[in-house]
C-alpha cells in the first residue's frame, strides 16, 4: 500500500508541471494602487506588497499600507530627498558611482579608467505586442532589440557594454535563479554597474507613452529589491539616475518602485532594474528611449563630461559626492551589519541544538578554540574534567 | 554578500568549532574532509566552466557538490538507503521544477524566500520525509536541482531553443550548494528538535559519540 501510494505521489508530482506548462507565464496580475483619497497613484504588473514604496515621478514618497487582491492603498509619507545634481548645470564631471564598493573618487581618475556596463535579460521571452505580434515569444522576445540599442548607444558614449543575450527560460519563478549565474558570470569582469533589462506588464500603454527631446518615446520605471543588504544604495542608484534623468530629460524616468523581492540586486551594490515601457507599447517608442536613457546611465556614472576634458568640481559638486558616499556606505553598513546579527544568532541557535544547552556549548567551543589557538585562547583542559 | 556565500562561511564556522561533528560523522565525513569541500566549492567556483555540448558545468557550483553525492552514496550503509536517497533526488527535482511553476513568476509575490531558499528547503523537507537522513538531504538536494536544470533545458530543446544550462553557474551561490547544505541543516535542526520533543531530552554523548560533556542539566 505504501510503495502504491509513493508511486501515485512521483507520478503526481512528475506530471504536475507539465500540466501546470500550459499556462501563460506572462499572464501575471496587475495591481492598482490608490493613494488615502482614493486617487489612482500607479499601475504595476508585480505584486503589491505591505511596506512596498514608490517614488513617484514628482517625487513624493509613498508606502503600501494595505492590500485587497490586486488593489493597493498607500499612504503619502512625504518628499524624498533626491541627490543633488547641480553640478549638472556647470557641465562638471562628477563620477558619484562609478566605484565598485562605494569608493569615490574624483571625475578626473575615472575619465581615465575604463568604463564597463554589464547587462542581461532575466524574461527572455518578452515582447511588445504592437511591434512583435505578441506579449511573449520563446526564444528572444523582442526586449533583446531593446537591450542590443540600449547597449549600442552606451556604446557610443565611450562605454564599453557587455550585453550577455543568454535567455533565461521558461519565464517562471525560477528566472531569476538562472539568470543569478548570468549576473555572477558577468560580475567577474568587475563592471561599474549591471543592469538587468525588462518590460512592464500593464495593460494602459498610456501610463508608460513620453515625449522626449519632441520625439516619441517611452517612459522607463526603476524598480529596486527591498530583501536584500544592498538595498538601501541600490536606492541610492536608483534615486541618482531618476534625479540626473529629471534634470536632462524630464519625463523619461517614471517613476521608482522599491518592492519585496531581490531581483539578484544583492550581489552588486549599482545593481538596477529597467521597465522600458509595457507590452502594450510599440517597440519603436521604446527604442526611441535607448539613447537618452544611456546618456542618464552614462551621467550618473562618469559625470557629465565623458570625453578626455577634466573639470575642477566646485565646493558644492563636491560636497554633494560626499553626501552620496556617506549615505552609500552607510547604506552598505547597515546591510552588513544587519547580517552579521542574523548569522551570530542563527550560529547560537544552531549550536545550542546540536549541543543540547549553553554549557555544553560552550564546553565544546571552548575546547575547540584552545586546540585551534594552541592552548592561548578557550578551556583548559583541567576545567573539562570538572 | 550574498546568501549562498553566508551559508558557507557559517558551515566553515560550525565545522572549525566542532558543533557539526556529529553531523559530519554520520556523512562519513572528517572536519578536515568537510572544510576542504568548502574551500573546493569557494574557490571552484571561480575557475572557468566546463563546456559539455549545450551543458556548461561549473566547478564549484556543481561538479564538487556532484563528486561529494558520489562519496555519500558509495559510503551509504545499504543499498535501500541508495535508492532511498535516488527516489529522493528525483522526487526533490520534480518538486523544484512544479515550484518554479506554481508560484508566481514574480519575486514580488514571493512570500519570505527568494527561489535559491525555496529550492533548498524543498530538497530538505523532501529527503527528511523520505529517509531522515542527512545523507539522503545532502544528494536530494543538489542531485535535485542539478536535475531540475537539465529538465528543464532538455525541455527547451525539445521546442528547438538551444538555451545553454549552466549548472551551478553561480558558483558557491549556486541553489545546487545551497539547497544540499540546507538540506542537512533542516533534516539536523527538525530530527533534532522532534527527537527533543519526543523525549524531552536532548540524545546522550554515548549515542553518538560527538559530544563529550554535552549532558543537559
Amino acid at each position: 500500500m505504501k510503495k502504491r501510494l509513493f508511486c501515485l505521489l512521483l507520478a503526481l508530482m512528475l506530471l504536475a508541471p507539465a500540466a501546470l506548462a500550459e499556462d501563460d507565464p506572462d499572464d501575471s496580475a496587475v495591481f492598482t494602487v490608490t493613494d488615502e483619497n482614493g486617487a489612482a497613484l500607479f499601475a504595476i504588473s508585480h505584486a503589491v506588497n505591505a511596506g512596498d514604496e514608490y517614488i513617484s515621478r514628482d517625487n513624493a514618497l509613498y508606502r503600501i499600507e494595505q492590500v485587497n487582491g490586486t488593489t493597493a492603498t498607500a499612504i503619502r509619507i512625504g518628499e524624498e530627498t533626491m541627490p543633488d545634481v547641480s553640478w549638472l548645470d556647470a557641465g562638471e564631471a562628477q563620477a558619484v558611482f562609478a566605484q565598485e564598493g562605494g569608493a569615490v573618487q574624483a571625475a578626473s581618475d575615472s575619465t581615465d579608467s575604463k568604463k564597463l556596463i554589464a547587462m542581461y535579460v532575466t524574461h527572455s521571452d518578452e515582447s511588445y505586442v504592437p511591434s512583435d505580434g505578441a506579449q511573449s515569444i520563446e526564444g528572444q522576445g523582442g526586449i533583446y532589440d531593446v537591450a542590443r540599442q540600449f547597449r549600442d548607444a552606451l556604446q557610443a558614449q565611450g562605454i564599453d557594454v557587455i550585453l550577455d543575450e543568454s535567455t533565461h527560460l521558461p519565464h517562471d519563478s525560477g528566472a531569476y535563479r538562472r539568470s543569478r549565474r548570468t549576473a555572477e558570470r558577468l560580475l567577474q569582469n568587475r563592471p561599474d554597474a549591471i543592469i538587468d533589462i525588462h518590460r512592464d506588464g500593464i495593460p494602459n500603454a498610456d501610463e508608460y507613452v513620453a515625449t522626449i527631446d519632441g520625439e516619441n518615446a517611452s517612459q522607463v520605471r526603476l524598480l529596486v529589491g527591498r530583501s536584500n543588504q544592498n538595498s538601501e544604495v541600490n536606492r541610492a542608484f536608483a534615486k541618482e539616475i531618476k534625479a540626473v534623468a529629471d534634470k536632462k530629460y524630464p519625463g523619461l524616468v517614471k517613476d521608482i518602485f522599491i518592492g519585496k523581492g531581490n531581483y539578484n540586486q544583492d550581489l552588486s551594490p549599482n545593481a538596477i532594474l529597467l521597465e522600458f515601457g509595457t507590452h502594450t507599447i510599440s517597440k519603436e517608442r521604446v527604442l526611441n528611449s535607448t539613447d537618452v536613457m544611456a546618456d542618464v546611465v552614462s551621467t550618473t556614472l562618469y559625470g557629465a563630461q565623458t570625453g578626455s576634458a577634466k573639470s575642477t568640481k566646485t565646493e558644492k559638486a563636491e560636497s554633494a559626492e560626499k553626501a552620496s558616499a556617506s549615505a552609500k556606505n552607510k547604506g552598505s553598513m547597515s546591510g552588513i551589519a544587519l547580517l552579521a546579527v542574523l548569522v551570530v544568532v542563527g550560529v547560537i541557535l544552531f549550536a545550542l541544538v546540536q549541543t543540547g544547552g549553553g554549557k555544553a556549548m560552550g564546553n565544546k567551543i571552548g575546547r575547540n578554540l584552545r586546540e585551534m589557538t594552541g592552548g592561548l585562547v578557550g578551556k583548559k583542559k583541567d576545567e573539562d574534567a570538572t | 554578500m550574498s546568501i549562498g556565500m553566508i551559508l558557507l562561511l557559517v558551515l566553515g564556522l560550525l565545522i572549525l568549532f566542532g558543533v557539526l561533528q556529529r553531523v559530519l560523522d554520520r556523512m562519513a565525513l572528517t572536519d578536515r574532509q568537510a572544510l576542504l569541500c568548502v574551500a573546493a566549492i569557494f574557490i571552484g567556483g571561480w575557475l572557468p566552466s566546463i563546456p559539455l555540448g549545450l551543458i556548461e558545468l561549473n566547478i564549484g557550483g556543481a561538479l564538487i557538490p556532484f563528486i561529494v553525492c558520489v562519496y555519500l552514496l558509495l559510503h551509504a550503509g545499504t543499498g535501500k538507503e541508495r535508492v532511498r536517497a535516488l527516489v529522493a533526488s528525483v522526487l526533490t527535482a520534480a518538486s523544484i521544477y512544479a515550484l518554479n511553476l506554481v508560484i508566481p513568476s514574480d519575486p514580488l509575490a514571493m512570500p519570505m524566500l527568494d527561489p535559491m531558499i525555496l529550492t533548498g528547503i524543498a530538497g530538505g523537507v523532501i529527503a527528511w520525509l523520505l529517509g531522515r537522513s542527512r545523507r539522503s538531504a545532502f544528494i536530494a538536494g543538489v542531485l535535485g536541482v542539478i536535475i531540475a536544470d537539465i529538465v528543464g533545458g532538455v525541455s527547451l530543446w525539445m521546442k528547438g531553443i538551444n538555451q545553454t544550462v549552466h549548472l551551478g553557474g553561480a558558483g558557491a551561490l549556486d541553489a545546487v550548494v545551497i539547497a544540499g547544505i540546507t538540506g542537512v541543516l533542516m533534516c539536523e535542526l527538525v530530527g533534532e528538535i522532534m527527537e527533543r520533543i519526543q523525549t524531552g531530552r536532548a540524545r546522550a554523548p554515548h549515542e553518538d559519540g560527538a559530544i563529550q560533556g554535552g549532558h543537559r542539566a
